[in-house]
């Protein structure tokens, strides 16, 4: 499916703005954007929920942009799973077998066989008979993402899927998914506003910021190597400095940070949570000063919050390499990186200096 | 250890506090409804003479109504208005209520056209009904501006004094009551299941049959409801639009008062009420509410 300068606006608001994109047979994609960056709009243009003012919309070479949602061939696995409330879960999976208007499955032995083998895969057999109204939310899931794929659509686009699950559940369903996925062979586009999802889940990564698909890539490249200061922020892994270059050096709120090689003119400086270190204040190593402000602990490790020169600075420490470290409230620290861990960005934001590959051990 | 639970409970009116609550009513309901009831049906078995009424227990009034054309009559024509006038609100209503509860998108403009389904109420009931009597009659304004335009020769007659401007008379009253609760559930579907249903592949009257209809269907019984008991109990728009040709058991009740028949009053009043109860009865066996609401 390949997708040409798409742009949809909603009265004065530009919603998506010349999206063009290309999606693979057999592919993982995961699409990460902030809320309102458009993602939804996106989806719904590709599932034909709403038309585009510019661009089209191609499948296999034909260009499908006027045409109706039920004649594309696609899935859409809504944010609410939108279950039928008055019918069964073995009705709801049926569904899309028994009533679309091309070429539906009239045989009901076979809406038997497909919908049983569906719900297997989803791993809800014995449930065909419950009301939608009693199974929970992980289950409901399952049910709206097997009434999709029992219809084999070409491509399945799933719209923050893992949203309304607990912790928990959500960490199982990533795991399903991709086997759901593996085994069928089908294209999953899923939607995210979560950056661990997105990275973890694609095959390939697309980052949405205000309406434009600002990076296509795998998901390590745009972890490593974010194309632009937006990637990295959408990421929320990396510190974000502003500031000018002055005598070889990064001048950020009055500290001398080192450059990256080849990055004379940067205006944005990006370091990673878990590349910066925390030492005490008069480590000839520091780099710059901040006070604590809180900790986290997230159980493989702490991130630490502290208050830098120019707003918040956090640094995450992996319980592997060092025990956890307790500060107080308003105490003064050292930070300190590797200058080469460092990514810097010219006054457009656009990505000057690549670091060496980052995590290689 | 059951003792000790025993002494350990708060006392009987500690427990039942919150039925408390429903005391005024139940007091109200009791007074007013359950014991006339009873007493319409106790009634309905005295001894009726032409200027007395004792309470000696008689089927006298049971077997003039079962046995006399005029009344047993009644009871057919309300059965078959009442079904006439519950189908055509519904064929009447539902369209409307499909308008405004899924293809009306803005609340505001909803609430307006519901609104405005309502306005007719604020006349008087009396006033709406007679109104119609120089809309239809024989030199009412349909059959002048028929005639002036040529359609027919001489006024249509059937139009006023018949069961037919009865009919239409309860249909342009009633109709409001099987539109607000259609367009109520309809509003209420959430359009992500259309949507999906849409991806799904089905085409707009699929939808409309396996999803916006059934998911509507709550509010179907609920207006079919409203009308059948207003329209089972009518005499009003009866005698006002039939010129006292067509009699509703609501109006042979009024009668039967008027002459202070009441032990046939309340042979007719038990009837009526037996009558509504099926209809509910049936009514809600369509859809299970509870679950539905």
């Amino acid at each position: 499916m390949v997708l040409e300068g798409l742009s949809k606006s909603y009265g004065d608001t530009s919603a998506l703005r010349d999206v063009s994109l290309t999606i693979e047979d057999d592919e993982y994609l995961t699409l990460l954007g902030p809320s309102g960056s458009g993602k939804s709009t996106l989806l719904r243009l590709i599932a034909g929920l709403e038309r585009p003012d510019k661009g089209t919309v191609q499948l296999n070479g034909e260009d499908i942009t006027g045409l109706a949602p039920h004649r594309r061939g696609l899935g859409i696995v809504q944010q609410n799973y939108a279950l039928f409330p008055h019918m069964t879960v073995f009705d709801n999976v049926a569904f899309g077998l028994r009533w679309r208007e091309v070429d539906p499955v009239t045989d009901e032995a076979e809406v038997n066989r497909r919908v049983g083998e569906m719900l297997e895969l989803v791993g809800l057999t014995g449930f065909e008979e419950r009301a939608v109204g009693q199974i929970s939310g992980g289950q409901k899931q399952r049910v709206s993402l097997a009434r999709t794929l029992v219809t084999q659509p070409r491509l399945c686009l799933l719209d923050e899927p893992l949203g309304a699950l607990d912790a928990n559940l959500r960490e199982r369903m990533t795991l399903e998914l991709r086997r759901i996925r593996d085994t069928l062979g089908v294209t999953f586009m899923h939607v995210t506003g979560n950056e661990n999802e997105a990275l973890g889940m694609g095959d390939r990564m697309i980052v949405l910021d205000a309406g434009s698909a600002v990076m296509i890539a795998a998901p390590e490249q745009i972890f490593d190597q974010p194309q632009t200061v937006r990637v990295a922020q959408v990421l929320s892994a990396y510190n974000i400095l502003q500031g000018s270059v002055r005598d070889g050096h990064f001048e950020h709120g009055g500290s001398h940070l080192p450059l990256p090689p080849g990055s004379d003119n940067a205006q944005y400086y990006a370091i990673r949570f878990e590349s910066a270190s925390i030492v005490p204040p008069d480590d000839p190593s520091v780099l710059m000063r901040a006070t604590f402000v809180a900790s986290e602990f997230t159980g493989g490790g702490v991130t630490y919050f502290l208050r830098g020169p120019e707003g918040v600075f956090e640094v995450e420490r992996h319980l592997s390499r060092a025990d956890p470290q307790v500060y107080k409230g308003g105490d003064m620290l050292g930070i300190t990186w590797n200058a080469a861990d460092a990514l810097a960005f010219g006054s457009d934001g656009v990505l000057i200096s690549a670091s060496d590959m980052l995590g290689a051990a | 250890m059951s003792a000790h639970e025993t002494s350990g409970k708060p006392g009987f009116f500690q427990r039942n506090k919150s039925y408390a609550l429903l005391a005024p009513g139940v007091i109200w309901m009791t007074l007013f409804l359950v014991v006339p009831l009873g007493m319409m049906v106790y009634v309905s078995f005295w001894t009726q003479t032409t200027f007395a009424i004792s309470s000696d227990l008689t089927l006298k009034s049971w077997q003039t109504f079962f046995a006399s054309e005029t009344y047993f009559g009644a009871l057919m024509r309300t059965i078959r208005l009442w079904l006439t006038v519950l189908v055509l609100t519904f064929i009447i209503g539902y369209p409307a209520a499909l308008f405004i509860g899924q293809f009306v998108r803005n609340k505001t403009t909803q609430t307006i056209l519901l609104v405005a389904c309502v306005i007719p109420f604020w006349t008087s009931f009396l006033i709406r009904v007679l109104a119609w009597r120089p809309m239809l009659g024989k030199e009412g304004a349909i059959n002048i501006v028929l005639q002036e335009f040529g359609l027919i020769d001489a006024p249509i007659e059937v139009l006023l004094f018949t069961e037919l401007s009865v009919i239409i008379g309860m249909v342009q009253i009633y109709v409001v009551f099987m539109v607000g609760p259609i367009a109520f559930m309809l509003a209420r579907i959430d359009q992500s299941l259309i949507e999906a249903a849409r991806d799904l592949g089905a085409s707009g009257w699929t939808i409309f049959r396996k999803i916006i209809f059934p998911l509507s269907l709550p509010g179907v019984v609920v207006g079919a409801i409203f009308v059948s008991v207003m329209v089972l109990g009518e005499f009003a728009t009866a005698s006002a639009l039939s010129g006292r040709k067509v009699n509703l058991l609501g109006n042979i009740i009024v009668t039967q008062v008027g002459s202070l028949k009441w032990a046939f009053a309340a042979v007719i009043g038990v009837i009526l009420t037996i009558v509504m109860a099926v209809v509910i009865t049936l009514l809600l066996r369509v859809v299970d509410l509870r679950k539905e609401l």
